[in-house]
């Protein structure tokens, strides 16, 4: 009896090592696939994997593998449902918490922030996290919505000299007060412009406003009642008007060029971890 | 053979006897075969890229929605077996992913000697209507050999929608209406009437109109706000003119007069601009209503089951 036992266990485990290695082989060939940047074949050889892995042990491995070739294809969208299959398939702690960081961070590149935020609120709370690691991934979900000054407040939790702190820090101290460009533009036309760097439009701006203000004054002064309100209402008070919202919007574009430039070194500089 | 023999022996096999030991050899020299035996006896193909295995896959993806690999998979059984349900589901594969002369052409190839001839053939006028020529599609529907007996009501719709969709010529009301069914007669003939009888303004009428009274043509258009505007712009400016000339000062003069002339000019064009972006946005609307409409039912046109099953 003993005898026929040991012989079917026998059978049994050959058959299964055979499909193991059937199923290892096929993993291993979409991994390589991956390595090699083939994004799309590499999909079809992972969902080949998961769909013939019966025992479902690359249910974790391979779902996470799809999310970072779709990832890599900036299909994000993909990439995070592919992510959320692989934390719901995880089997440890370390293989919940990498799959939800990967969620993090596809979060930021889609720019969804606020998403990104929530997760790391909820998994700070586990015991085992990085907290390092949570403040940096939530440095980068602040940069990424243009927030330098709490992106360096979150770098400097981890490392008071923390490099990206410091990039923050000077995005922050380089970038304009949009308000106060056009509180100063109320007093004098032209300059909220100057103030944002752009001179020529800001003494164009003040030139119009001194033009369309001395026919005005000039007008009234002739007793041209009618010509005083029409000039004051259809020429002065249009530029006056345009140069309050110019100047908000040319410290908006400085704004954005200070960013973009901070970016564009972090996208091609940077040698650090990146989302 | 004594080696393993001994092997047994020593650990947990040592009743059995020579005899034994020779059986037990000639079972452990079989055991890699047992696999395949296995596989078989199991309905379990280990070559993942088998045509039966590829099918399957295909068939996944399929109903995930991943119709590009679906297509490969369908196009690698289709090498080695072929089977009329799988053709179909690669030609709805290129359909589904909007490839619609790729569907078109695999779909003819299931027209003759098949049981989802009837099917194919529907799908098929479905690709051609997709394919954005309505023109080529009434002369595709107009073709002899390609017609379906089962479906012939159908594709009939289809091709009477096409009217709707382009600048075609409408057919006769009775006969267009009296092909869809009563619950959509009433939306069917109100869309009929938008297309015969469109609500459109004339861009010369609304220029000539606002040479006259400038402003009135963006009035006629609709553009009520922009035309009091445009008149109020035009008449302050030229009244400005008039009225620094008045007053010997001709720079400021000429400059609202040129202002003037500007505003005026800009009127007139504006108007004609109008009332072409207004038959533009009555044409986009009615566009959009018909897609809208015929999309949310489908273009009542019937569903095909097998679609959705894994066979």
């Amino acid at each position: 009896m003993i005898k026929k036992i040991v012989l079917f266990t026998l059978f049994l485990f050959n058959v299964q090592v055979n499909a193991q290695n059937q199923i290892s082989i096929q993993y291993e060939y979409a991994h390589n696939l991956m390595k090699t940047r083939q994004y799309f074949d590499a999909i079809t050889e992972f969902k080949r994997t998961l769909f013939f892995d019966i025992d479902k042990q690359y249910s974790y491995s391979a779902n996470y593998s799809i999310g970072e070739c779709y990832k890599a294809g900036a299909m994000l969208d993909n990439a995070i449902q592919y992510f959320s299959i692989a934390q719901y398939n995880a089997r440890t702690d370390d293989e919940k918490i990498s799959a939800q960081l990967e969620i993090i961070k596809t979060n930021i590149l889609r720019r969804t922030t606020e998403r990104a935020h929530q997760i790391l609120n909820e998994i700070e709370k586990i015991s085992s996290i990085n907290k390092d690691s949570v403040n940096y991934w939530r440095g980068w979900a602040f940069i990424f919505n243009d927030e330098w000054k709490e992106a360096a407040n979150s770098f400097a939790k981890i490392n008071p000299n923390h490099e990206l702190k410091k990039l923050a820090e000077q995005v922050d101290m380089d970038k304009v007060s949009v308000t106060f460009a056009k509180v100063i533009s109320y007093i004098l036309p032209g300059s909220g412009q100057i103030y944002s760097g752009s001179i020529l439009p800001g003494l164009i701006s003040l030139g119009w406003n001194l033009l369309s203000g001395y026919w005005t004054v000039s007008a009234f002064n002739e007793s041209r009642v009618f010509d005083g309100s029409v000039l004051l209402g259809l020429i002065w008070l249009r530029f006056y008007r345009g140069n309050i919202q110019n100047a908000g919007d040319f410290a908006v574009q400085k704004n954005n060029e200070i960013s973009n430039k901070a970016l564009r070194y972090l996208q091609h500089e940077y040698k650090g971890n990146r989302p | 053979m004594s080696l393993l023999n001994n092997y047994f022996s020593n650990h947990f096999l040592n009743s059995i006897n020579f005899y034994q030991t020779k059986v037990l050899a000639i079972i452990l020299f079989l055991l890699p075969f047992s696999t395949i035996l296995f596989s078989q006896t199991m309905n379990i193909d280990e070559n993942y890229f088998s045509p039966k295995n590829r099918l399957a896959f295909g068939n996944f993806l399929f109903i995930q929605e991943d119709y590009l690999r679906a297509i490969e998979e369908y196009k690698n059984y289709l090498m080695y077996i072929d089977n009329d349900t799988v053709r179909f589901k690669y030609a709805e594969s290129f359909y589904r992913i909007g490839k619609y002369n790729e569907a078109a052409d695999n779909f003819k190839s299931i027209f003759y000697g098949s049981l989802l001839s009837d099917e194919a053939k529907l799908a098929f006028y479905k690709a051609s209507f997709f394919n954005g020529s309505y023109n080529s599609f009434r002369d595709i529907c107009k073709m002899e050999g390609y017609q379906s007996e089962k479906y012939a009501k159908d594709i009939n719709r289809l091709f009477l929608i096409s009217h709707l969709m382009d600048e075609s010529i409408l057919p006769d009301t009775n006969h267009f209406l009296k092909a869809f069914p009563d619950s959509t007669k009433n939306k069917v003939r109100e869309l009929y009437m938008m297309k015969k009888f469109p609500s459109k303004k004339n861009p010369t009428t609304a220029m000539l109109l606002s040479m006259f009274i400038p402003g009135a043509g963006k009035i006629y258009t609709g553009e009520i706000s922009d035309g009091i505007t445009a008149l109020l712009t035009t008449g302050v400016l030229a009244y400005l003119a008039a009225n620094n000339f008045k007053h010997e000062h001709n720079f400021r003069g000429w400059l609202f007069a040129g202002l003037a002339v500007f505003s005026y000019a800009g009127t007139v064009y504006g108007s004609y601009a109008s009332a072409q972006i207004y038959n533009a946005g009555v044409r986009l609307n009615f566009d959009n209503e018909v897609k809208l409409y015929f999309e949310k039912r489908n273009y009542l046109l019937p569903k095909i089951n097998f679609l959705k099953t894994n066979d």
